[in-house]
């Protein structure tokens, strides 16, 4: 894991991701502060729009890395013992991993 | 002193590590909090998504999650939120500008550092003038 | 002028201790070093402490001034706060009073391979490099070694075997500049291969505030960086800055 996942692929992954979603944040508050959804039809059909949704599945994928790195290096810098930190590095893993199931689940199981 | 008490002394050296006297730079306090922010934003993650599920499920969650931002201590935790994703945020700038060489040289450093870190607060405090 | 001193001797100390002095400042005293050596030589002969050129550019006497690292031989001590904390560098094991171990500061700056590695015929004379070339050293090549940086810093401080730290990659950024060197990419894959040599590094900027000689280890670890990813800095060396008084 160590060899592969070098350090400039990781810093790189967590400064993309950063810009990616500092664009759809910024995106996001000035659709709000513009022409926020008032009920949940315009809601619902704002969000499960197909540009959206995908831009906010993107998003929550980018999210996820950002935050793989992020934590990653705070358990590396931290946790010393062998042990300890490649079992919390794959909690991590699994963590992320479950919330990127659910998000899809979310934004693309049909729902009324 | 024998050979053996030097070694001994050498195995206990003491070490000067005293956070609470060792100065902290106003870069560093910028620095640990972007940290602090982060680790909460990600713990933060999974209920935030769970709002957003109710909010998609039907026209009664939605309400449900409506509900709750008329609740005053749910506004209180809101604004806290908006403080800890905006440091994170301007941290977060600040750190890609440095990357690309702006605002890497001390003295700016220095003022970027001032910038995000009172900027968060001013974020929280209009978020909390306008859920308040 | 009100001094407290951190002391520690193996021979018969459980543990460090804070003396406290008091010093009548003479005119000639304008630095921290004179005003120790004072104390050395009237008051407590047993204090100890590195010294050597006492103009800033040997490195020996770094300590942690007030709770910030420095060079006592250029630390003017009338703009000190008092009493005036002088204690050894952070988290480097204590040898003696205000000496500290620096054998693992070493290991790290000798990790990074510190010499010209470059295995062309050897010239009649030098290997020659052009001004513009040369002036990319500038900004890492005055480094001293002094370990101010290294022991201010926090990525350091919890990764001391696994980071190099910012005096060592400073040190690796000035061969990586060096147009006469020829193993720049296996410089870099070395910083890179493993995410503890370089990419511990946060950019807290603690070593860049408290550099004696005005050079900033965090620039220098941004630019490898970006030689990481084939982009090279726009050219010259990196400015030095003024250094921010201790007080």
């Amino acid at each position: 894991m160590r060899k592969n996942f070098t350090g400039l692929l990781a810093w790189l992954v967590q400064r993309i991701t950063a810009v990616y979603m500092l664009l759809f944040i910024v995106f996001l508050l000035a659709h709000f502060l513009v022409d926020p959804p008032h009920s949940y039809p315009a809601w619902h059909g704002w969000m499960m729009g197909s540009s959206v949704s995908i831009a906010t599945v993107v998003f929550f994928a980018a999210l996820l890395a950002h935050a793989w790195v992020g934590v990653r290096d705070v358990i590396l810098d931290y946790v010393h013992a062998m042990v300890f930190r490649v079992g919390l590095l794959v909690l991590l893993g699994f963590g992320l991993t479950a919330l990127g199931v659910w998000v899809m689940r979310i934004l693309w199981m049909e729902r009324a | 002193m024998s050979i053996r008490d030097m070694a001994a002394s050498k195995r206990r050296r003491p070490v000067f590590f005293n956070l609470m006297q060792i100065q902290m730079p106003v870069g560093a306090l910028t620095s640990i909090t972007h940290r602090v922010t982060g680790i909460f934003l990600t713990l933060s993650v999974p209920f935030s998504m769970y709002l957003l599920d109710l909010s998609l499920q039907g026209p009664q969650s939605y309400e449900q999650v409506i509900s709750l931002f008329h609740k005053f201590a749910f506004r209180g935790a809101a604004i806290i939120f908006v403080w800890v994703l905006a440091h994170h945020l301007l941290a977060g700038i600040r750190h890609l500008l440095s990357d690309v060489d702006i605002g890497s040289q001390l003295p700016a450093a220095r003022r970027s550092a001032w910038f995000v870190n009172l900027g968060g607060i001013a974020v929280a405090l209009l978020a909390a003038g306008a859920l308040l | 002028m009100h001094f407290s001193i951190f002391r520690y001797n193996p021979e018969h100390d459980e543990k460090p201790y804070m003396q406290d002095f008091q010093v009548d400042l003479q005119p000639t005293d304008a630095m921290l070093l004179d005003v120790i050596l004072r104390i050395k030589n009237f008051q407590d002969d047993s204090l100890t402490i590195r010294k050597s050129c006492r103009e800033g550019v040997c490195g020996s006497d770094a300590i942690n001034i007030n709770g910030r690292n420095g060079l006592a031989c250029v630390t003017r001590v009338r703009e000190l706060k008092e009493p005036v904390e002088l204690r050894p560098l952070p988290s480097f094991p204590v040898i003696r009073d205000l000496v500290v171990d620096m054998t693992r500061f070493w290991k790290q700056y000798h990790s990074i391979k510190p010499y010209l590695i470059n295995d062309e015929p050897a010239p009649e004379k030098e290997r020659l490099q052009s001004p513009e070339d040369r002036e990319k050293l500038n900004g890492s090549y005055e480094c001293i070694m002094c370990a101010c940086c290294t022991s201010q810093c926090p990525s350091s401080w919890w990764n001391p075997d696994k980071f190099v730290g910012p005096a060592g990659l400073i040190q690796a950024y000035r061969f990586v500049s060096d147009s006469r060197d020829r193993a720049t990419q296996e410089r870099l894959d070395d910083l890179n291969n493993d995410p503890y040599r370089l990419f511990r590094c946060r950019t807290i900027m603690n070593c860049t505030e408290v550099c004696p000689r005005g050079l900033s280890p965090s620039r220098a670890i941004e630019r490898i960086r970006l030689r990481m990813l084939n982009v090279e800095g726009h050219g010259g060396g990196l400015a030095l800055h003024r250094v921010p008084t201790i007080k």
